[in-house]
């Protein structure tokens, strides 16, 4: 989607091109953080271009749970976050809407939990401004029929869910919309400096191999887990980010309508969130030296089902349908024990690099949490305006994003709705997702190198049930319509998304799921024989 | 009371029942749906990879079977493939099955790869994918699962068994099924193929859109009924017509199952459909009954022999639990391929996943056996998809697995009540 002018290719030094562009600032990353700042960015008057090695929220962002945070998750362990979740979840719920569901929350004592972690839990509720409203078991159980009838004690909250790709595209389009270019799949190679002064960005384009050079006066970077590895590419001393994995498991139905929290402190598998049409239960906190190899090992896969166990009895009978891994972006804070990452502030870190390296243009943010994303961004651009020594004031809280001026939440039947009034006149191509023909070519228009994942994150297409049984021969045919994409490209798309859904489904395959890949089996390779078709030179990789 | 209980109405519960019936027993047939014919492609396959392609399949098991004892086909063997394929055949007639057994066909799929398989209907014959062959592949506007483009722009792009290349083009036409729908299934297709009214729409609709020499490929929806639907289409076009199979519902699978389901009444099997098997009483060893989950109350079958031909993970035949407990669910037998190490792995497009070749291991008389090699229960025999050992999608056996194994154990049972 590339838009704003100053963009002319260039002869390169070994005869090649290379694609230049001139902007005041580059931002690195394409997830929560950076696509909030691209937005704050642009939105202040600022030419600027965001850079992301994939497809944006493809990292750490989406790789969560869904919860859009009512501050009660921290109103004992981190107060200052909680006040800030509780105002943030406000400002995005208004300018923001169609990313979220208003599903609203219980933090529940479940049977053996301490009761009178309630208590100091209401105490930090008031003292933090964090809505919150102590209900009877009776009421809680009326609402939630699944829930344990054990629990002792519920408490009501202004939890939501919200789904981070729609909310980080929502962000990007509002910052298109301001003037900025948005670059996915463009991996940054080296930030480029003039003595003490950034003075550009070189990358490359994974998708066609060209390279870019960018040259711009400013870089933030919030590349979260790779924060460190961008810092390294302006010659920084390493800057110490602890990964710290996550991993959660969606189950194939809402088994909840509200988010449902463990009223302690924040543990492993003490939050089910009802995001569309599952469940998603998380997470554990392991640290990990590499984002980029994220396992979902097998013990924590246990680990998450007995805890959804004691939240809803008979969870290991619900199906699941896939897991995932995430990493938190915490950057290293001398306070805390390195190994426990969950008890560091989740509170954002800037770093400034004029004071620790001697380098001016370059900022790089860590921490922080999606339901803050906003506000980071606002923090992080101030930050850059006074260093440029400059005022300009942050509007982002006031501007309703593109997609949501009606105002409207999400429910979770807005597809239905949707298919009920263009039934008649368009097909669908996902039944499990309701996702439409048009839905699909329309995400293709604009994204027409995408990978039928780079469509999935904005459509959902194969996340349901079936995890692309269905969907994706459908799919391929729509791609194959594209003038731009081949045969040997489309059925290598096909062959890259069921390999690609695959990674979530193998380490939660048991029950129905069993059934249902064995049925995707027959599909495939009995009725199909897909792995016979012609053998590319090389498969398709994006 | 009947003598048998049959348990499934897949291709391997249907054709024991038949051949049990038609021995002069008294047959039930119990099944918790209707089988997995709907879901398969409406071929015959015995052996299409092994793992490179099959030209040969009953010489070709005859090898594996030597080579991997634990393979389904060391236990059936050739003889009651051949057998049960034969059987097959006979029992549905020309007009549904056609082919050599000794010799595997090449037909396209509708994702345009060139499958082998060995019997097939004949409304798919001219599909053959040899050199020097001239396809139109013919997509329907409303019918989704049939990407016409992507079928002949693979089939272009393929080097044939035969070492040769054929020509294929694809085009779309829209004639609806239903008036007001656009989004059409394969079986209201094939309902609206049997009706001589729409067979006209639809060749005067396609034939301004043929060339000399076109051999026309079609969704395999040109008829559910009328076997004869698309030999009238090809007539009225003027040009050999074929069909691919889509992913299920499987008009040509439906096809097959009406048709034995039709023979299984006339030879007098007692059909009781859409009740679960849900346990069984062992008496001094034997199994008595079988327990059925009916409407009202659980009731017995007892019999002198059982069937259990419940299929394998896809019906639920096979089980694994959150624990990675595995079961046989209905008479909990032990299950063999459980020491094959990890049994599911990461990689999607590398070697085959280890659990889906779990299932029973049975003795020559397709009785299943404990680890030791004795048969569990005197009078249950084991057939179709519930026995392990193979990777009946991937090396395309599952039709000759099941035949071969429903035959040889409905020929056991013969000799044994005689």
């Amino acid at each position: 989607m590339p838009r704003a002018g100053k963009d002319a290719r260039v002869p390169d030094k070994i005869g090649g091109f290379v694609r230049k562009l001139a902007v005041d600032v580059v931002v690195v990353g394409g997830g929560s953080t950076g696509a909030g700042v691209v937005r704050d960015v642009a939105m202040r008057g600022y030419s600027t271009v965001l850079l992301d090695r994939a497809d944006l929220g493809q990292g750490t962002t989406a790789r969560f749970h869904g919860l859009l945070h009512s501050g009660g998750r921290y109103v004992v362990s981190d107060p200052l976050s909680a006040t800030e979740c509780a105002d943030e979840n406000a400002i995005l719920t208004r300018i923001q809407a169609s990313a979220i569901e208003r599903t609203g929350g219980y933090f529940v004592t479940a049977p053996g939990d301490d009761p009178a972690f309630a208590d100091k839990f209401l105490a930090g509720a008031a003292a933090t401004r964090v809505p919150a409203r102590e209900i009877s078991v009776g009421e809680a159980l009326k609402a939630e029929p699944r829930l344990n009838p054990g629990i002792l004690r519920a408490i009501e909250v202004q939890d939501g869910s919200v789904d981070g790709w729609q909310l980080v595209w929502g962000a990007a389009r509002s910052a298109i919309n301001h003037g900025a270019q948005i670059l996915t799949y463009h991996k940054v190679t080296k930030i480029e400096r003039d003595a003490n002064r950034v003075t550009g960005v070189r990358c490359v384009d994974l998708k066609t191999g060209e390279e870019v050079q960018i040259d711009c006066g400013f870089v933030l970077n919030c590349a979260g887990p790779w924060a460190g590895q961008i810092a390294a590419m302006a010659d920084c001393e390493p800057v110490d980010v602890i990964p710290g994995r996550g991993i959660m498991i969606a189950m194939n139905h809402r088994l909840v309508n509200r988010v449902i929290n463990r009223c302690i402190y924040p543990a492993d598998g003490d939050i089910l969130v009802p995001v569309h049409t599952v469940s998603i239960i998380g997470t554990t906190d392991v640290k990990v030296e590499d984002p980029d190899n994220l396992a979902i090992p097998h013990e924590e896969v246990q680990e998450m089902l007995d805890a959804g166990e004691i939240l809803i009895p008979g969870f290991r009978q619900a199906r699941a349908v896939h897991a995932w891994a995430g990493a938190r972006p915490l950057i290293k804070d001398s306070r805390v024990a390195a190994a426990d990452t969950r008890h560091m502030s989740r509170g954002m870190a800037v770093i400034d690099h004029t004071t620790r390296d001697g380098l001016d243009g370059l900022l790089t943010i860590g921490g922080g949490k999606l339901t803050t994303y906003r506000l980071m961004a606002e923090h992080i651009v101030d930050a850059m305006c006074t260093k440029l020594g400059e005022k300009r004031a942050c509007h982002t809280a006031d501007e309703v994003i593109p997609g949501s001026e009606s105002g409207k939440t999400y429910v979770v039947t807005h597809r239905l709705e949707a298919r009920e009034h263009d039934r008649t006149e368009d097909q669908i191509i996902c039944e499990c997702e309701l996702m439409s023909r048009k839905m699909f070519t329309d995400a293709l228009a604009e994204q027409p190198r995408g990978s039928f994942d780079d469509l999935r994150r904005q459509l959902r297409l194969g996340m349901g049930p079936c995890q692309g049984g269905f969907c994706s021969l459908r799919a391929t045919a729509l791609a194959l319509e594209a003038d731009h994409i081949d045969v040997e490209r489309a059925s290598g798309l096909m062959k890259l998304f069921l390999k690609n859904r695959w990674i979530g489904l193998w380490p939660i395959l048991y029950g129905d799921q069993v059934r249902q890949t064995a049925l995707d089996n027959w599909i495939f390779q009995g009725t199909l024989d897909v792995e016979h078709l012609p053998q590319p030179e090389q498969e398709v990789e994006l | 009371m009947s003598r048998v209980v049959v348990i499934g109405a897949g291709i391997a519960g249907l054709t024991a029942a038949i051949r049990l019936a038609r021995a002069g027993l008294a047959v039930t047939l119990v099944s918790k749906g209707v089988g997995g014919l709907q879901l398969s492609q409406g071929t015959v396959d015995v052996f299409g990879y092994d793992p490179v392609r099959v030209t040969h399949p009953l010489e070709a098991l005859d090898v594996r079977a030597a080579a991997d004892p634990k393979h389904p086909y060391a236990s059936i063997g050739r003889e009651a493939v051949e057998s049960g394929v034969a059987y097959l055949a006979d029992l549905v007639g020309p007009d549904l099955l056609v082919g050599d057994p000794a010799a595997n066909l090449n037909l396209p799929t509708a994702v345009g790869a060139v499958r082998p398989t060995c019997l097939a209907q004949p409304s798919m014959l001219a599909g053959a994918c040899v050199d020097g062959a001239s396809f139109v592949i013919v997509g329907l506007r409303r019918l989704k699962d049939f990407p016409a483009h992507l079928i002949a722009a693979n089939l272009a792009r393929t080097v044939l068994p035969d070492g040769g290349r054929l020509q294929a083009r694809h085009l779309v036409i829209d004639v609806p099924a239903r008036d007001g729908e656009i989004d059409s299934s394969g079986l209201t297709y094939a309902r609206a193929f049997d009706d001589p009214g729409f067979r006209k729409r639809f060749a005067a609709a396609l034939l301004p859109l043929l060339t000399h020499g076109d051999s026309v490929g079609l969704p395999a929806v040109l008829g559910l009924h009328d076997l004869q639907a698309w030999r009238k289409l090809s007539d009225a076009l003027g040009h050999p017509v074929f069909e691919i199979p889509l992913p299920p519902p499987a008009v040509p699978g439906l096809r097959l199952n009406e048709t034995l389901l039709t023979a299984a009444r006339t030879a007098g099997v007692r059909l009781v459909q859409g009740n679960r098997v849900v346990s069984a009483r062992v008496t001094e060893g034997r199994v008595a009954a079988v327990t059925v989950a009916q409407a009202g109350a659980a009731r017995e079958y007892p019999a002198e022999a059982f069937v259990l031909a419940s299929g394998g993970f896809e019906s639920g035949a096979l089980a694994m639990d959150s624990y990675g407990t595995l079961t046989e669910t209905i008479f909990g037998l032990p299950l063999a391929g459980q020491d094959a190490g990890e049994l599911v792995h990461g990689d999607y497009w590398g070697a085959q996943q280890p659990l889906f070749a779990v299932g029973v291991g049975v003795e020559a008389s397709m009785r299943p056996v404990d680890a030791a090699g004795a048969p569990v229960y005197p009078n249950l025999y084991a057939a179709g998809g519930i026995l392990a050992g193979a990777y009946r999608w991937s090396e395309k056996s599952g039709e000759g697995i099941a035949v071969g194994s429903a035959v040889k154990a409905a020929d056991a049972i013969v000799r044994e009540l005689a």
